[in-house]
């Protein structure tokens, strides 16, 4: 198991920036998560630690040393693809075994370990099947159980589970991450899923154009956004747009119709600056909370019952705003209704499009 | 930076694997192709000592090779009963240019009009005619212009005596010979090629653009014209230049006419010039003026080819785009045009197999003497390719130099198709332009430069003189000239196997040779082997090289040489029939193969005829 990091890496792709000075530290034994949108450059940063593909700037290493030149064969990293590239002329052992053979184990013990790799991934007595005869959900397994045999000093995973059905996919996401725990290895993960993020990592770096915009925990990530983009592409919500009076660290924002108090974790915000104002739908109440808070008095636009909760539109001042409340609460359209945000819910941020 | 970059790129592409297979990539095409073309070109340009252009002008300004008025010929006319169908003599150049022009347009026709046939109309005995339609792809070298020849003779002709002397649905005998003769066969032999090519565009139209186009109001002709006509363009183009390029470095149909009529007319191409010239090459000289010509011919194909390779992507040209997707603009027509299309498709299939059907009677009658009809059934042609020792020594050297040819072009073509398709090194497009341009390189002209090269003072004397022995210089001529058929399916087969599959290998601990060898040959074995069997067929019935560099031993000629012999009627050997013997042997071979490559491999490789 390896310390993974990574400084100022950068890879161009003509005019894309794929991977934009990406720095980062990696830890021993941590599930790390590269979440970000469709082409932001995920798969090339994990390339590029897999030995697939080299930085045009920058460097790699692993525990302190250099492996930004070394070739993907030297470096005893496992990388399960996305599309799990599993070699369609080889049964499943075989497929297994290859890593154990080109590193020359023996035949007695080779066959042992490919046996428990099949039985990590509950394959046990699939090896004589080729590829071709298995489910999207076993070809998956194949193709874990094709990089844990080999005993990867860091376990990437690029999207293993988006070809899967949304239920499949939550039972594998369930098993890597206990397989992970249970082997400590360090694994670098990539996903545009960002519940599936929030699920399995210790950290999550979310990436866009090529560039880390945030590394924290999923919680740090989710309560904290440092920046819009983050914020609208984690969560539900409205992100409002208004301008910030701050006085004594604490930021009051005008949101035309009413104003709130909120926090400014990125601290990042100034007076008379144009602000976006976040405030996720789960953390409205119905009643006052034994802390500061922002009053907001609104009507009903529209109401949806979803089962844990109801989801409400509510017109406060003439913004519309996203609130869950409780489901037992009748909310009639039409009808006003008060709610409640904690301050340090109610994140302020500086404002920027976002493309 | 910029450039240590890219040392530091080269460094991790330029692996030892991909390094050897470059150098041996290029040094195999500089040695083979380009120096003896690079040479021919110079020697060409040269006048007493020094640079000129002086052959050039010659051949330009002397109208035994351009000339703008009729230098002899006849088309049309009618004399004494026979309407005289041989062309006209505008000088050896023209003539090749013509003949080529004419033959494309043909084929142009022809191949349009039965892959919109077969194409977009469903009718009765379809599956049959798209077997029968590519009769003519099966090789017959020299017999089936021969067999043309010998059909339409005035005396005694078969299609004469049926339209004449027993329809009486021609008021006159045909006498079909000199250049017509010559874009008659030729026409019969290449049809296919554009007739595959259309198809496989017409098959990867999606059908709903012309669907598209039939809502806004568009049918028949102007359908045609306007929407799938510009879209099989590029395949047309394609099988157009290639069929071009063939023409003008035919040397079966100059020859196989003479040998039926004797009409010098038929002669009177580039082709047979410089094939002619081989004779006085024996002594160890070559005249500057012949390697003019080649030059231009040479000019004309590579230039040809090159546009239209700009023009559509050419990489498709000898396959039949995979299986073909079973369009559902598919139409059944009403019975009067079905049964319309039917008989036209007989007409093209009979016509057009005759060369064939001919040279199986030929080998297997005593048709070659009797006249109009053949009157007996025999075995004795069939038997002296196992008795007769110089046919047999033929058979076993081709059987040889195709052989070692394919071991050549499989580890050459596959190492350059790899190398193209996966390593991002520099000359990556060079080298995957040169392993194409063999297609465009007229045979006649890469046997000319092989000749001046090879029997010059640097190599006098040595394995390669093909003075001393043509042996290894044939075997290398086969290996470059059919070195894009394997280039191409390997390619193919590797477009097939996704890159992850060989990056997950590396990532696994293997290095790149074990990559290769482990994940990726067994990947691509059935392509590799398609393209090995495609190169080997087209090798044993190759022409140019055969009959030039071949005629300088006697003990080394190859199967095409010794049938031009034959057919020509310079061989003591004797009759025709053993000539047609050969091709039967050839066609027996090719069959083969194809059945293997479609039902063992399958792979569906269309065959060309070269
Ligand atoms: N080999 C390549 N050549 C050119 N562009 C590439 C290549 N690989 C990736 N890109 C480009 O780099 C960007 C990032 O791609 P990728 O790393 O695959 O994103 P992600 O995995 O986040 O979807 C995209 O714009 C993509 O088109
Ligand atoms: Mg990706």
């Amino acid at each position: 198991m390896v310390k993974v990091e990574l400084k100022g890496v950068t890879k161009r792709f003509g005019d894309v920036v794929a991977a934009g000075d990406v720095t980062l530290q990696i830890e021993d034994g941590e599930f790390f998560t590269f979440l970000g949108p469709s082409g932001c450059g995920k798969t090339t940063t994990m390339r590029m630690i897999a030995g697939l593909e080299y930085p045009d700037e920058g460097g790699i290493f692993f525990d302190g040393e250099d492996v930004t030149n070394l070739p993907s064969f030297r470096r005893n990293t496992g990388m399960v693809f996305q599309n799990y590239a599993l070699w369609p002329h080889m049964k499943v052992f075989e497929n297994v075994a290859y890593g154990l053979r080109v590193r020359k184990v023996e035949q007695a013990e080779l066959k042992k370990r490919v046996d428990e790799a099949l039985e990590l991934v509950h394959l046990d007595g699939l090896g004589g099947r080729f590829p071709s005869q298995l489910s999207g959900g076993q070809q998956q397994r194949v193709a874990l159980a094709r990089v844990m045999v080999i005993n990867p000093s860091v376990l990437l995973l690029d999207e293993p589970l988006s070809n899967l059905d949304a239920k499949l996919r939550v039972e594998m996401r369930e098993e890597i991450k206990e397989i992970q725990r249970e082997l400590g290895i360090t694994t670098i993960y990539v996903t545009h899923d960002q519940e599936e993020a929030m699920a399995v990592s210790d950290r999550v770096a979310i990436q866009n154009h090529g560039v880390i915009r945030q590394v924290g925990t999923p919680s740090e990530i989710y309560s904290f956004p440092r920046e819009v983009f983050i914020a609208s592409f984690i969560g539900r919500g409205a992100i409002l747009e208004g301008v910030a009076g701050v006085s004594g660290g604490v930021p009051r924002v005008d949101l035309g119709g009413f104003t709130v108090e909120g926090v400014d974790s990125a601290s990042a915000v100034g007076d008379g600056d144009r602000v976006a104002c976040v405030m996720r739908p789960e953390s409205f109440s119905i009643g006052a909370p034994g802390e500061p808070s922002n009053r907001l008095d609104g009507v009903v636009e529209w109401s949806s019952f979803i089962g844990p909760y109801r989801e409400v539109k509510l017109n406060v001042g003439g913004t519309t705003l996203l609130v869950d409340v409780p489901p037992e609460r009748e909310t009639p359209v039409g009808g006003s209704l008060t709610v409640y945000i904690p301050v340090r819910r109610t994140i302020v941020l500086p404002w920027v499009e976002v493309k | 930076m910029d450039l240590k970059k890219t040392i530091g790129t080269l460094k991790r592409e330029l692996d030892a694997m991909t390094a050897i297979q470059t150098f041996i990539a290029y040094a195999f095409l500089l040695v083979f192709l380009i120096a003896p073309l690079v040479l021919m070109v110079g020697q060409a340009f040269v006048y007493q000592g020094g640079a000129s252009f002086r052959w050039f002008t010659d051949l330009l300004s002397s109208p035994e090779y351009v000339s703008f008025t009729s230098r002899g010929g006849r088309l049309f006319e009618v004399r004494r009963g026979v309407m005289y169908l041989w062309g006209h003599d505008y000088g050896i150049l023209l003539n090749s240019l013509i003949v080529a022009f004419f033959v494309t347009v043909f084929c142009s026709i022809i191949g349009v009009v039965a892959a919109m046939l077969m194409g977009r109309y469903r009718f009765p005995g379809k599956s049959l005619f798209r077997v029968l339609l590519l009769i003519p792809l099966l090789a017959t070298p020299f017999v089936n212009a021969y067999i043309v020849g010998k059909l339409f003779n005035p005396r005694g002709g078969l299609i004469n005596y049926l339209l004449v002397d027993l329809l009486h649905v021609l008021p006159w005998r045909l006498d079909i010979d000199g250049l017509v003769g010559v874009i008659l066969a030729q026409t019969l032999s290449y049809y296919p090629i554009i007739f595959l090519n259309v198809l496989a565009s017409l098959n990867s139209i999606d059908p709903s653009v012309e669907e598209m186009a039939e809502n806004l109001g568009a049918r028949g002709l102007r359908l045609f014209r306007t929407v799938t006509f510009p879209l099989f363009l590029p395949g047309l183009a394609a099988g157009a230049v290639i069929v071009f390029i063939f023409s003008l470095e035919d040397l079966g149909a100059p020859i196989g006419f003479t040998g039926a009529r004797a009409n010098p007319l038929s002669r009177k191409l580039v082709s047979y010039q410089v094939y002619s010239s081989f004779a006085e090459a024996l002594t160890g000289s070559f005249s500057p003026k012949i390697a003019a010509l080649a030059v231009i011919i040479l000019f004309i194909a590579v230039a040809g080819f090159l546009i239209i390779r700009r023009y559509v992507n050419l990489r498709t040209y000898a396959m039949l785009s995979k299986g073909g997707r079973w369009s559902p603009r598919l139409r059944t027509p009403s019975v009067k045009t079905q049964v319309a299309i039917i008989l036209s498709l007989i007409f093209l299939v009979t016509l057009a197999s005759m060369p064939q059907i001919g040279t199986v009677i030929l080998a297997t009658s005593n048709w070659a003497i009797s006249g109009t009809l053949p009157t007996k059934a025999t075995g004795q042609y069939l038997g002296t390719l196992v008795s007769d020792p110089d046919v047999t020594r033929a058979i076993v050297n081709s059987l040889l130099y195709s052989g070692a040819a394919v071991v050549i072009t499989v580890l050459v073509g596959s190492s350059i198709a790899y190398v193209v398709a996966r390593r991002d090194i520099p000359g990556r497009a060079l080298l995957d332009i040169l392993a194409t341009i063999p297609v465009a390189v007229p045979g006649i002209a890469l046997a000319v430069g092989y000749f001046l090269l090879f029997s010059s003072k640097m190599f006098r004397g040595s394995i390669l003189d093909p003075l001393l022995d043509p042996a290894l210089l044939m075997i290398l001529a086969y290996s470059i000239r059919r070195l894009p058929f394997t280039t191409r399916a390997v390619s193919a087969g590797l477009a097939q196997v996704d890159k992850s599959l060989e990056e997950s290998s590396m990532n696994l601990g293997a290095n790149r040779p074990t990559t290769f060898f482990k994940i990726v040959l067994p990947l691509i074995i059935g392509h590799i082997l398609g393209g090995a069997i495609l190169s080997f067929v087209y090798s044993m019935s190759e022409v140019s090289t055969s009959v030039t560099l071949g005629a300088l031993r006697e003990d080394r000629v190859p199967i095409t040489f010794f049938i031009s012999q034959i057919v020509y009627g310079v061989a003591a050997v004797g009759s025709v029939s053993i000539g047609a013997a050969l091709c039967v042997l050839l066609m027996a071979v090719q069959i083969t193969a194809m059945a293997i490559s479609n039902f063992i491999l399958k792979q569906k490789v269309a065959f060309l005829g070269v």
